[in-house]
């Protein structure tokens, strides 16, 4: 374990319309390694992972990425990252090859790597024939897995992933799962937020956020012993152990927020 | 460029290149795009042209489809541009922008190259009603076709800009019919594309003597012999039209394709080359109130 953490935030927070949306969130991540956000619907996960990857500028606490400041030196963060979105963030009328090209230019990736770079990240996503398709036609598991090689064209060092198997079927889920799991093995920091508990099991830690706040943050053992009283019960009852049974029918709150702007 | 002296970093032409190439290559795979192309050219230029025209006879010695020719151009090129910049209300939830904007790529190269997008989308879909120059009897020139191609790329330059602003204002697409009548269709009908600021209109006779003749008493600046009627807008109406830049553009390609101008064409060419600026700033710095606020 290095001694700089690749991620680094302390005191996060974000307010929309005076609805605290996430506070006082302090989160780190030691390079190699892995770490779930798990919590209800509208426990701030997202806006979370919006914050870190400078799409969202937090209104307190600060967060560092690689030691960038990710408010004053976004730039620098952008370059360490690569961000799997909840939803495919392609344009449908592009081919692989194409959204993959684009993605060299935006990063940077030296003129003379570009060719051998897409057809290694072509090879990786397993869409060498369906290189010069437009994704149009692509089904879910072939788009993700084309964002997933995309995400790590540039060699990022921190990997960030907003439930990534979001609407896959069990075998493209099972598919992309393999992925992640080799990546993390090759020592890649991964940075998680998901639904599926199951998912959160393997990782190195886990944080459980709720109504914008931390409530738990260790490895999923810890979390169980603590939690649920048993190693052998399931991050599922840690989860249900600390924020409840009642339903969270709160609207997203990144989405009105992203779309809309007070003056 | 402006930028470039305030931030020699912003400027990166392999990502201006890359979004371009982007904007235009999917707008070669959009059919329906060009067809709308196509027929709005045929219902103005052809159908509304030719038929109003039956009616007018002439504007200052050209027919009706030839006078409004630019006219038409014009609204290919606001039709284009704004389709290219509410592109982006769709791009921003649920497409690439996302994965642009958390890239290290300088926003004013990507705003650039949006802009530059959109501007050449609107070139071509502009062009399409040049095809139909020699059926409505206007000559081509080179040098015309050129000035037309780079006032067209200043034009759809400026309003893709304005489009981004607007576009990222936008809570969803639901917005785009009422925008694309709210802007679309008052810049040009205020842009002196359909009616002369002032002018000679009526069955003069200009159009009976022979062509030679005709570009003969051009060039002198006889537009009109005969009897016909002077017609001018209202003070107020043509008050719109003087504010609006687009009409100084299209005077400009009035110009350039038809010889004949309404506007001073050195504060036409002046709004040409500003306008493009302000835009782009405009649309770079709301690109990068996205999440901020």
């Amino acid at each position: 374990m290095s001694s700089a953490p690749i991620l680094d935030a302390r005191g996060l927070g974000r307010r929309f319309g005076g609805r605290e949306v996430v506070a006082g969130l302090s989160l780190s991540l030691q390079e190699g390694q892995s770490l779930a956000l798990i919590g209800p619907n509208g426990a701030g996960k997202s806006t979370t992972l919006a914050m870190l990857t400078t799409a969202l500028r937090p209104d307190a606490g600060t967060a560092q990425v690689g030691g960038f400041d990710v408010v004053r030196q976004a730039r620098q963060v952008r370059g360490l990252l690569g961000v799997l979105f909840q939803e495919p963030a392609l344009d449908e009328r592009m081919t692989p090859r194409e959204t993959l090209r684009l993605h060299a230019a935006l990063h940077r990736v030296p003129r003379r790597d570009v060719a051998a770079s897409v057809a290694d990240a072509l090879e990786a996503a397993g869409l060498v024939e369906a290189a010069d398709r437009p994704i149009r036609g692509f089904s879910g598991g072939m788009k993700r897995r084309l964002e997933l090689a995309r995400a790590l064209m540039h060699a990022p060092r921190l990997l960030v992933l907003d439930e990534p198997t979001l609407g896959l079927d069990p075998q493209g889920r099972l598919d992309l799962w393999g992925r992640i799991g080799a990546l993390r093995a090759r020592g890649m920091a991964v940075l998680m937020a998901t639904h599926v508990l199951t998912e959160a099991e393997s990782f190195d830690r886990v944080a459980i956020l709720d109504r914008g706040r931390l409530v738990a943050l260790d490895t999923p053992e810890a979390l169980k012993r603590a939690h649920a009283g048993d190693p052998a019960a399931s991050l599922e009852d840690v989860f249900l152990a600390l924020t409840g049974r009642a339903l969270r029918d709160e609207a997203h709150p990144l989405r009105p927020a992203l779309v809309r702007r007070r003056a | 460029m402006i930028w470039a002296a305030v931030n020699p970093d912003a400027i990166d032409p392999r990502v201006i290149a890359a979004i371009w190439r982007r904007e235009v290559t999917g707008y070669l795979r959009d059919r329906a795009q060009i067809f709308g192309g196509v027929s709005r050219t045929v219902l103005w230029l052809v159908i509304l042209g030719f038929g109003l025209g039956a009616t007018l006879r002439e504007i200052e010695g050209y027919t009706y489809s030839q006078y409004i020719l630019p006219g038409v151009m014009v609204l290919n090129v606001l039709f284009a541009s704004m389709q290219s910049a509410f592109a982006l209300v769709y791009d921003r939830r649920h497409g690439l922008l996302r994965q642009v904007l958390v890239s290290p790529a300088p926003l004013a190269s990507v705003t650039l190259g949006k802009l530059a997008g959109g501007a050449s989308v609107g070139v071509i879909q502009g062009s399409i009603p040049l095809l139909f120059a020699p059926l409505v009897g206007v000559p081509l020139s080179l040098p015309g076709v050129l000035a037309a191609w780079a006032v067209m790329f200043s034009m759809g330059f400026a309003l893709t800009g304005v489009g981004v602003v607007i576009a990222l204002r936008l809570k969803g697409l639901q917005g785009f019919g009422s925008l694309s009548n709210g802007v679309i269709q008052p810049l040009y009908f205020l842009s002196g594309s359909i009616f002369p600021l002032k002018g000679i209109v009526g069955g003069i006779g200009f159009l009976d003597i022979p062509q030679s003749l005709r570009d003969q008493l051009r060039d002198h600046g006889i537009y009109a012999i005969g009897g016909g009627w002077v017609v001018e807008l209202p003070l107020w109406l043509e008050a719109i039209v003087r504010v609006n830049p687009i009409s100084y553009q299209l005077d400009l390609m009035r110009s350039a394709l038809l010889g004949f101008h309404q506007l001073p064409q050195g504060l036409a060419l002046a709004v040409a080359a500003g306008v493009p600026l302000v835009s782009l700033a405009a649309a770079t710095w709301s690109l990068g109130r996205i999440g901020k606020d």
